[in-house]
């Protein structure tokens, strides 16, 4: 099929597109209390580059959750766009994730099949505190 | 009218023409996703380097106050002579994170760990202590500052990039696929027209022979 240029360059910055979005997700995440010992706390990402943590706010996760659960939490928690633009999921292991997040918006969060549903609002005000330790993906299928 | 994309009018065409709307679809969904968490994080960053302006002329304002104060208490001499001294052993911590795929430069502050200084308590006051302090307090939010800045910046500039992409692809990609997918189906209706008309023809004609 013979395609125009302009088609043909259309298409390719859709896939990169679809490229670039996930690119800068980590490859594994580390625990909470690993990266508390680290001078320099961070994770590799899948593009080769790193995903730095501020310690201020690993500190502060420190401070809301025990001993036993820094080392079940893991970081950056990401958070999953759900199919309408209103709502957000985080995508958890356990408990421990649904405590930290109702302990960092004040408000009680439920865990359903791996996911905690979080609106709008509620996820501006998680990233305002977390800004490092949380990480965005976009997924292409759909939350159900 | 959105443009018709040049295809042969057979049906393997009509089914990449299909596949390829449905990934476009998919796409667009994802850049919409996309642009919408870019613009929140924008407007949050926005209102913290607005705030975090604010705060470096508020800490620098206070701190020439206080330097002045000891600079006045002390003499510019003496006070020059104690801070020789004194090296202030502080680095900035320099690492990059990920928003949507956005580097943002993450900087941070690392202080020393030292509890002192670095000049003479004994021939000092309280004011000297003070201004340093407050220097300390105005380092922070300038390098808190710079993050915010550029952060900004480079989210602005994706967004601007984001939304061309979305427009192209609600606009002129997808409408274009559609149009072309509704063209190509009335193509094979009135083919499928066509042959029946011929083919009654024939039937008639061999009838009649």
């Amino acid at each position: 099929m013979n395609q125009s240029p302009y088609e043909r360059l259309l298409q390719e910055s859709v896939r990169g597109e679809l490229r670039i979005v996930n690119a800068g997700l980590p490859k594994s995440r580390e625990r909470l209390s690993n990266l508390l010992n680290e001078q320099y706390p961070h994770v590799i990402c899948h593009d080769g580059s790193t995903h730095t943590f501020k310690k201020g706010e690993l500190e502060y996760l420190e401070s809301i959750v025990d001993t036993d659960e820094q080392k079940a939490l893991a970081l950056p928690m990401l958070i999953e766009l759900g199919p309408n633009q209103g709502e957000a999921a985080i995508i958890c292991e356990g408990e421990v994730e649904q405590k930290t997040i109702s302990k960092v918006l004040n408000m009680p969060v439920k865990c359903e099949q791996r996911r905690i549903r979080l609106y709008k609002p509620q996820l501006a005000l998680l990233r305002r505190k977390l800004k490092t330790t949380t990480a965005y993906v976009f997924s292409p299928k759909i939350v159900a | 009218m959105p443009e018709l994309i040049r295809v042969r009018p057979t049906k393997i065409e009509l089914v990449k023409l299909k596949r390829r709307l449905s990934l476009a679809q998919r796409v667009q969904k994802i850049v919409k996703d996309r642009l919408s968490i870019l613009t929140m994080e924008f407007l949050q960053t926005a209102r913290d380097t607005v705030e975090a302006k604010r705060k470096v002329l508020d800490e620098s304002s206070r701190l020439y106050k206080a330097l002045s104060i000891a600079a006045g208490y002390h003499g510019y001499i003496a006070m020059g002579k104690e801070l020789a001294a004194t090296e202030a052993d502080l680095k900035v911590a320099a690492g990059s994170r990920n928003i949507a795929g956005v580097r943002i430069p993450s900087f941070e502050l690392v202080g020393s760990g030292k509890s002192t200084r670095g000049y003479n308590l004994v021939d000092t006051s309280s004011w000297l202590d003070r201004a340093a302090q407050l220097s300390e307090e105005c380092l922070k939010a300038i390098v808190e500052l710079a993050e915010l800045q550029r952060s900004f910046e480079l989210l602005a500039a994706e967004i601007n990039r984001t939304k061309r992409i979305t427009n192209a692809l609600e606009y002129l990609v997808i409408p274009g696929l559609q149009a072309t997918i509704r063209y190509l189906n009335m193509k094979f209706e009135e083919r499928d027209r066509e042959e029946k008309a011929r083919l009654k023809r024939v039937k008639v004609l061999v009838a009649r022979e």
